[in-house]
């Protein structure tokens, strides 16, 4: 069953950050993803000096708002002090994670926070944390739903319904910003709903799985579908089926080698980015030296 | 030399842009009437493109304002239509040319509901009128530039505005399409809409448009061809460009346009 619950989690945040990766991709972002979840440290030590408790809930406010924060700073120096885009994640989120550490030092000792096990969560740990009981009889019996599962269905669902319902304005300002303002749809706006919901996908996700796999799977599937198609739809899902198959192969390929699964799925998720390079049959290196072979 | 109208569509006040401390537009102050074909004319950097993005409220302005049919942008957002530099857009991007055009169609039909069956047959239609229809499902990044230029030609066509915004739409056409689209412009034109064009082309420009605004960073004229499109004012606007200057002289020695005299009186 602990296999199960496993695959189920990595499939979940693997499906959550594979939709969002897509239009990271696209618009060019791939690396925010990195940076958030290193800038939410200080927000995690300040969320706990604040409320004085080590509950998930303020913790991850704290969390998502610095993560909000550091999207903002970076939109900033690049919008306002015209700063090459990747100077402006690199500097941000390596002050923010700084800031961090000072508090996680300075502070932890008697904090009793380890940033291990917030920052770095151990997906194998997860099917311990039982958060529901539920009794289907037969074969099974009784069935422990881990804590996470919840949250991470619950994120599910919720990005979904993002894409479903801003499926327009999200491709619009992804594609063509300008235009989008022109035809007065605010790409300031789209832009701060999805990072948003990328730092909160970040942090509930890196609770449970680690911060490695999270933007492993941020970039790699929607950067491996994007070799695959050439239509934005059919991308969300290959992203989605991509980054599944990379948990599932992960698992297995860690109880193979008896290794960290985070580290084997992160490691699947490379791999079939390599095979589509290689295969993919519009822009892979094999369909372009056969499409050569053809023309002569 | 600024012709005013009165009752004009485009109305522009003391308009000014400035980037880094420096002005890309300094003080444009003109007016535009109903119906014409405009031709914004300036060398490289002269602020054509900054001008009209001035005009849609897509960069922070220093001062001034626009006004279009006497209201604010925002009031008759409907009503304008705009078409980007095509390089301004990153084309290797999950999208067919008809996914493109329809986002023409996004604020007719609402940002949140699907996209209609009489959406996808406008759509369809101003790609027709562009002659792009064979490349309706076609991946944009598969498209050649003068193609890429077209589809966003009917995108714009897909928002039914009233006036239209273009900037250098004739870049990397070739010859047989320019002309087919300056005839889309004319029947438009005599449809009542107003047009302004950022264009390269000097020869053409007299040949297409039958308004003229001549900028370099400030406007240097803004009036009917016959007025404005004259030597004095075109040496003024591309100031010691030798070539271009060579280039005027010719088409001056060919009289294809009149030069205006001295002393001709000021409106
Ligand atoms: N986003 C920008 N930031 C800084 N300078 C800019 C920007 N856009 C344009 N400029 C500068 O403003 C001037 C006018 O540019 P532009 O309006 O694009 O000219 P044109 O379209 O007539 O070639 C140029 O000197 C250009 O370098
Ligand atoms: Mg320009």
């Amino acid at each position: 069953m602990d296999a199960f619950w496993i695959i189920l989690t990595g499939s979940l945040v693997a499906s959550s950050c594979a939709l969002l990766g897509c239009y990271l991709v696209l618009r060019k972002m791939a690396m925010v993803g990195d940076a958030i979840s290193h800038a939410v440290l200080p927000g995690i030590f300040l969320a706990y000096m604040l409320a004085g408790t080590r509950s998930s809930v303020p913790l991850l406010i704290g969390a998502a708002v610095f993560g909000v924060l550091c999207t903002f700073l970076i939109e900033l120096l690049t919008k306002r002090m015209r700063m090459q885009n990747d100077a402006a994640i690199g500097l941000t989120f390596t002050f923010l994670f700084a800031i961090g550490v000072i508090l996680a030092t300075r502070f932890a000792s008697y904090a009793h926070l380890d940033q291990d096990c917030i920052l770095y969560g151990e997906i194998a740990y997860v099917p311990f944390d039982v958060g529901w009981t539920l009794d289907i009889g037969g074969a099974i019996g009784v069935l422990e739903i881990p804590v996470a599962i919840g949250i991470l269905s619950a994120l599910l669902v919720g990005v979904i319904a993002l894409i479903w319902w801003a499926y327009k304005p999200l491709f619009i300002t992804t594609f063509d910003p300008a235009y989008a303002a022109a035809i007065g749809i605010s790409t300031t706006f789209w832009h701060y709903v999805l990072m948003g919901t990328v730092s909160l996908t970040t942090v509930l996700s890196f609770e449970s799985v680690g911060a490695i796999l999270v933007v492993a799977f941020l970039i790699g599937p929607a950067a491996t579908a994007y070799l695959l198609t050439d239509r934005l739809p059919v991308m969300l899902i290959l992203a989605v089926l991509i980054g599944i198959l990379s948990a599932i192969l992960g698992y297995w390929l860690a109880v193979w080698i008896n290794g960290s699964i985070a580290g084997a799925m992160a490691t699947v998720v490379g791999g079939l980015f390599g095979l589509a390079l290689f295969f993919s049959p519009s822009y892979g290196i094999i369909g372009k030296h056969w499409r050569k072979a053809e023309l002569s | 030399m600024i012709v005013n109208v009165p009752n004009p569509v485009i109305e522009v006040h003391d308009l000014t842009v400035i980037y880094n401390r420096k002005p890309a537009l300094w003080d444009a102050d003109f007016t535009i009437p109903k119906g014409k074909l405009v031709g914004i004319v300036g060398p490289n950097g002269a602020g054509k493109s900054t001008l009209i993005k001035a005009i849609m409220g897509l960069v922070p302005l220093s001062s001034g304002h626009a006004e279009l049919f006497g209201k604010p942008l925002d009031e008759v957002r409907q009503k304008v239509s705009y078409v980007p530099q095509r390089e301004s857009v990153d084309w290797d991007f999950p999208a067919s040319a008809l996914d493109v055009v329809l986002m023409g169609r996004y604020r007719h039909t609402g940002l949140f509901r699907r996209i209609s069956k009489k959406d996808r047959n406008i759509a369809f239609e101003c790609l027709k009128k562009v002659r792009m229809e064979a490349f309706a499902n076609r991946q944009i990044a598969q498209l050649s530039g003068g193609q890429q230029q077209r589809v966003f030609l009917a995108r714009a066509l897909a928002q039914q505005a009233d006036i239209y915004l273009m900037d250098e739409p004739f870049a990397g056409i070739d010859a047989t399409t320019e002309s087919a689209i300056v005839d889309l412009l004319f029947e438009m034109r005599s449809e009542g809409k107003t047009i302004m064009v950022v264009h390269h082309d000097l020869e053409s420009a007299y040949e297409y448009f039958d308004w003229f605004v001549l900028l370099n960073t400030r406007l240097v004229a803004c009036g009917p061809k016959e007025e404005v499109f004259t030597q004095d004012l075109l040496v003024e606007t591309y100031g010691g460009k030798m070539n271009v200057l060579a280039k005027i002289g010719e088409l001056i020695r060919e009289n294809t346009f009149p030069v205006r005299e001295d002393n001709s009186p000021l409106r």
